[in-house]
Order: structure tokens, then C-alpha cells, then sequence
């Protein structure tokens, strides 16, 4: 198999995983509720768990270890889709990011449990029940807010129309997709989109919630290859600032 | 001037500096209802009673119940119950057996359609409720009577409650998963960062260093 391509693809899902785990992790002490501040912070903890997984499978062929590799690249080092380092917003616009991005993700663990690259398949069913109840706690909340309020509506609809060209973005194909596809490794992105825009759908069917027009949105693509908007590096900073000043601190 | 805070995020609010205009007095009785969880902590064992939490319904207690009760511990199935559709009998000493001092009135209206009824039993103060079994009745009443000649009749039990099956909001089979994933997380407990012992070692480096 190319090993070019699985880190590649390896890199692609535990940046993801990383940046949004951390982006999580800031309702901490922040959430609208007691309940939520626990759950998001938890599905912090979870994300990166799996970003740490997924850089020790990289570990294992060659790359260095998982803190070096978190904490020490630049932003464009990074192969994340930009949706996960837009800032959190309010809550609304956290809550549609992470609709929007486990819905993916889910389908992605789907996959790769299945994958004939046999160190990603394990990683993939040993955890992928922590994100099907991800994407449990996302659609419950947009099947409940979706259809509630007024304002509840409006604001939700207002950052689904705002994250949507961030979520196409996910979807940006790697170099390698089709060697991908064809050795069994992992379906492919446009696969994976298909089957989102479904179960999206299907969810938003139950609300007052509109999927915006795909056709008239330009995709932001390029996170996947080390383009990312002027939020990422910030981020980055902040989570590696005690790593920068000690290396072996243990926390 | 904003607030300006060790935690970044607090600066990045840009609040303002001084003291917080008081908040809105809150309505009374704005609280959410209250729901009554119940956990599996592995394959065949009998659901047990862990808390209650405030949801706005069902399906959102469903989650708060599954981060609250269910983050840090093995757990292969959970249960929540609005708290209003639990019945709940008297009290019994502890070596009592709270069915043999019950009279049970015979059903209301025993023509109408037996449906299945979860039964709780609490068998000592400051134990959980466990679930003891499903009987079929028709009325809450007759639950409680069917429940006697079912399991009523082992050891000491101070409590009972009872509750419709279709009012019991259960994880499914297939849902399992989400759980199975790491049994412990001890990564979810303060203690198992070792802070304070972290601290402690940070004082005594810091005396050392000071020290001539």
C-alpha cells in the first residue's frame, strides 16, 4: 500500500479531530447550561483521544511522536478542513459546526472500520462509538432547537447558511483518492459527502431548518493541503503554549 | 478598558473591566423537569438506579443522563424515566417487606388492556432501586399485585416503584457501541491528573532553588 497516502490520510483525520477537540474544549467553564459545558467538554476529551490514536498509527510509520507532531507544526503544516478552526461563535454556531462535522466523521469511522489497511480498521472500531454518540448529541439538539423558537430558528439557520461552505470544504480530495479507493484503504470523499448530505437531510427534514441551495456555494477548500483562514495559528499558539515553555511538563 | 484574565479566553470577551452589573432576577420555577436515570454496568445485569437530571424532555435527558451518569464508568445500557410517571409506594423498615404490609385495592377497571409495567426494588435505605422484572397489568394497582406474586416474596424490600414500559425511554441493542469504546476513563477524573501531588513537588523544587 502507499504510505504516502495513508498519511496522508492519517494526518487529514487526526487534525481534524485535534482542532475541533480543542475548539471543544474552550466551552469549558462556558456553556449555555451546566449539561452542555460537560458534553462538549467531553466530546473534547473524546477528539482528542482520536486525533492521538491516529498520530500514533503515523508514530508507528515513521513521523514523530504524537506531542511533537501537535505541538510543533506551523498552520500550514496543518491538513485539517477549515470548519473545525473557525472560532466557536455562540452557540449556535458551534452546535451546527458540530452537526455538520460529525455527521461526516461518523461516516468516516464507518468506513475506515472496514478498511483493508488493517491498523486504521482497528483504531476505527474501537472508537467509533464515541462519535455515533456525538452525532447523537448533535441531532437531538437540532431536531429539539430547530423546531423550537423563534430566535432559536433564525439563529441556527443563520450559522447553518455561514458554516455551510466551511462543511463543503471538508470534503476536498486528496492526491491519493483514488489509489485510496482502489486498494480498499478508505471509500473516498465524494462517497462520504453523498451519504452526509443524506443523513443531514434526513435530520433537517424534521425541523424549520432549510439545507441552503448547494449549487450557488463555493466550496472553501485547501485546509487539506495547508491553507487555513487567519484562526488557525492563534489556536495553534494557545495550545501549545505550555509545551513551548516546557517540553516535558506533564499535565 | 476589557477585563484582561490569565484564561484568554475571559480577555477575549472583552468585557468590562470592574464590577458586573447585577443579572436579571431569574422567574421562579424556571426549571427544567426532572427525569430518573438508570444504569447497565455490563452485559445481563439488572438496570440500577443513578440520579435524576433536569431536562426539557425525553430525549435531551437521554443525553444529559448518558454524560452524567455514564462519562467515567463502564456502562453497556441506560434508561431515563420522567419522574412524574414513576409510582412510588410507602416505606418499609429495612428487614420489611413492604408488599406484606400493602393492601393492594383490586384493579379499577380490569376489562381494560393489560399493558407491561418495569418494577423497582429498593432492598435496603441508601441502596439503589434495581430493576426487579416486567409484569403485564392494568393499572398501576394491579402492577403492584402482579409484582407481589412475581418477586415479591425475596427478602426485604423497603421500596417499590413502578412504571409504565412504554414510559421507560431505553438505549438500544445496537447503540451499545457507544459505550463499549474504553471501559474506564479515568482520564475524566481530577485525581487522575495528580495535581495536587504536581504541586507539592513544584513548592518543594522552588524552596530548593531558593534555599542558599
Amino acid at each position: 500500500m502507499n504510505e504516502l497516502a495513508i498519511k496522508d490520510l492519517l494526518y487529514k483525520l487526526a487534525d481534524d479531530q485535534l482542532i475541533l477537540g480543542h475548539r471543544n474544549s474552550e466551552w469549558t467553564g462556558f456553556g449555555p447550561i451546566l449539561e452542555e459545558d460537560i458534553a462538549f467538554s467531553s466530546m473534547a476529551q473524546d477528539k482528542i483521544g482520536h486525533s492521538l490514536a491516529f498520530y500514533t498509527l503515523l508514530h508507528e510509520l515513521g513521523e514523530a511522536d504524537p506531542d511533537t507532531v501537535a505541538f510543533t507544526r506551523n498552520a500550514n503544516r496543518f491538513h485539517n478542513s477549515q470548519l473545525v478552526e473557525l472560532p466557536n461563535g455562540e452557540y449556535d454556531f458551534s452546535l451546527i459546526r458540530h452537526f455538520l462535522y460529525d455527521n461526516a466523521e461518523i461516516i468516516r469511522f464507518e468506513m475506515l472500520s472496514a478498511s483493508r489497511y488493517e491498523p486504521i480498521a482497528k483504531v476505527a472500531t474501537k472508537l467509533k462509538g464515541e462519535v455515533k454518540y456525538h452525532v447523537l448529541h448533535a441531532n437531538t439538539w437540532i431536531k429539539n432547537l430547530g423546531s423550537s423558537t423563534e430566535e432559536a430558528i433564525l439563529r441556527l439557520q443563520a450559522a447553518l447558511n455561514e458554516a455551510m461552505p466551511y462543511a463543503l470544504g471538508m470534503f476536498e480530495p486528496s492526491a491519493y483518492e483514488q489509489e485510496l479507493i482502489s486498494e480498499g484503504v478508505y471509500g473516498g470523499e465524494e462517497a462520504v459527502k453523498a451519504e452526509w448530505l443524506q443523513r443531514i437531510t434526513a435530520v433537517l427534514e424534521k425541523t424549520a431548518l432549510q439545507l441552503p441551495d448547494l449549487d450557488s456555494i463555493t466550496p472553501k477548500v485547501g485546509g487539506r493541503k495547508g491553507t487555513h483562514t487567519e484562526h488557525l495559528q492563534p489556536l495553534l499558539d494557545e495550545m501549545a503554549e505550555v509545551f513551548k515553555i516546557d517540553p516535558t511538563a506533564e499535565w | 478598558m476589557y477585563l484582561q484574565s490569565l484564561d484568554p479566553r475571559v480577555t477575549r470577551l472583552h468585557l468590562p473591566e470592574g464590577d458586573m452589573p447585577p443579572m436579571e432576577a431569574k422567574p421562579a420555577l424556571d426549571q427544567f423537569e426532572t427525569y430518573e436515570a438508570f444504569h447497565q454496568k455490563k452485559e445481563g445485569a439488572a438496570h440500577t438506579y443513578v440520579g435524576p437530571v433536569h431536562a426539557p424532555n425525553e430525549e435531551v435527558a437521554f443525553l444529559f443522563a448518558k454524560e452524567q451518569y455514564s462519562r467515567r464508568f463502564p456502562c453497556v445500557g441506560l434508561w431515563v424515566v420522567r419522574t412524574a410517571h414513576i409510582q412510588v409506594t410507602p416505606y418499609a423498615g429495612d428487614s420489611e417487606n413492604i408488599y406484606d404490609m400493602l393492601r393492594i385495592e383490586a384493579p379499577a377497571e380490569p376489562s381494560a388492556e393489560a399493558v407491561p409495567y418495569e418494577i423497582f426494588h429498593l432492598k435496603k435505605r441508601g441502596k439503589a432501586h434495581t430493576h426487579a422484572g416486567r409484569v403485564l397489568a392494568t393499572s398501576y394497582q394491579e402492577a403492584l399485585q402482579e409484582a407481589r406474586k412475581a418477586f415479591g416474596d425475596k427478602g426485604p424490600i423497603v421500596n417499590v416503584w413502578i412504571v409504565k414500559s412504554k414510559d421507560v425511554l431505553q438505549s438500544a441493542e445496537e447503540d451499545k457501541d457507544m459505550w463499549t469504546t474504553i471501559p474506564e476513563k479515568k482520564y475524566r477524573d481530577a485525581i487522575a491528573y495528580k495535581v495536587m501531588d504536581k504541586i507539592t513537588k513544584f513548592k518543594e523544587e522552588q524552596k530548593n532553588n531558593i534555599a542558599p
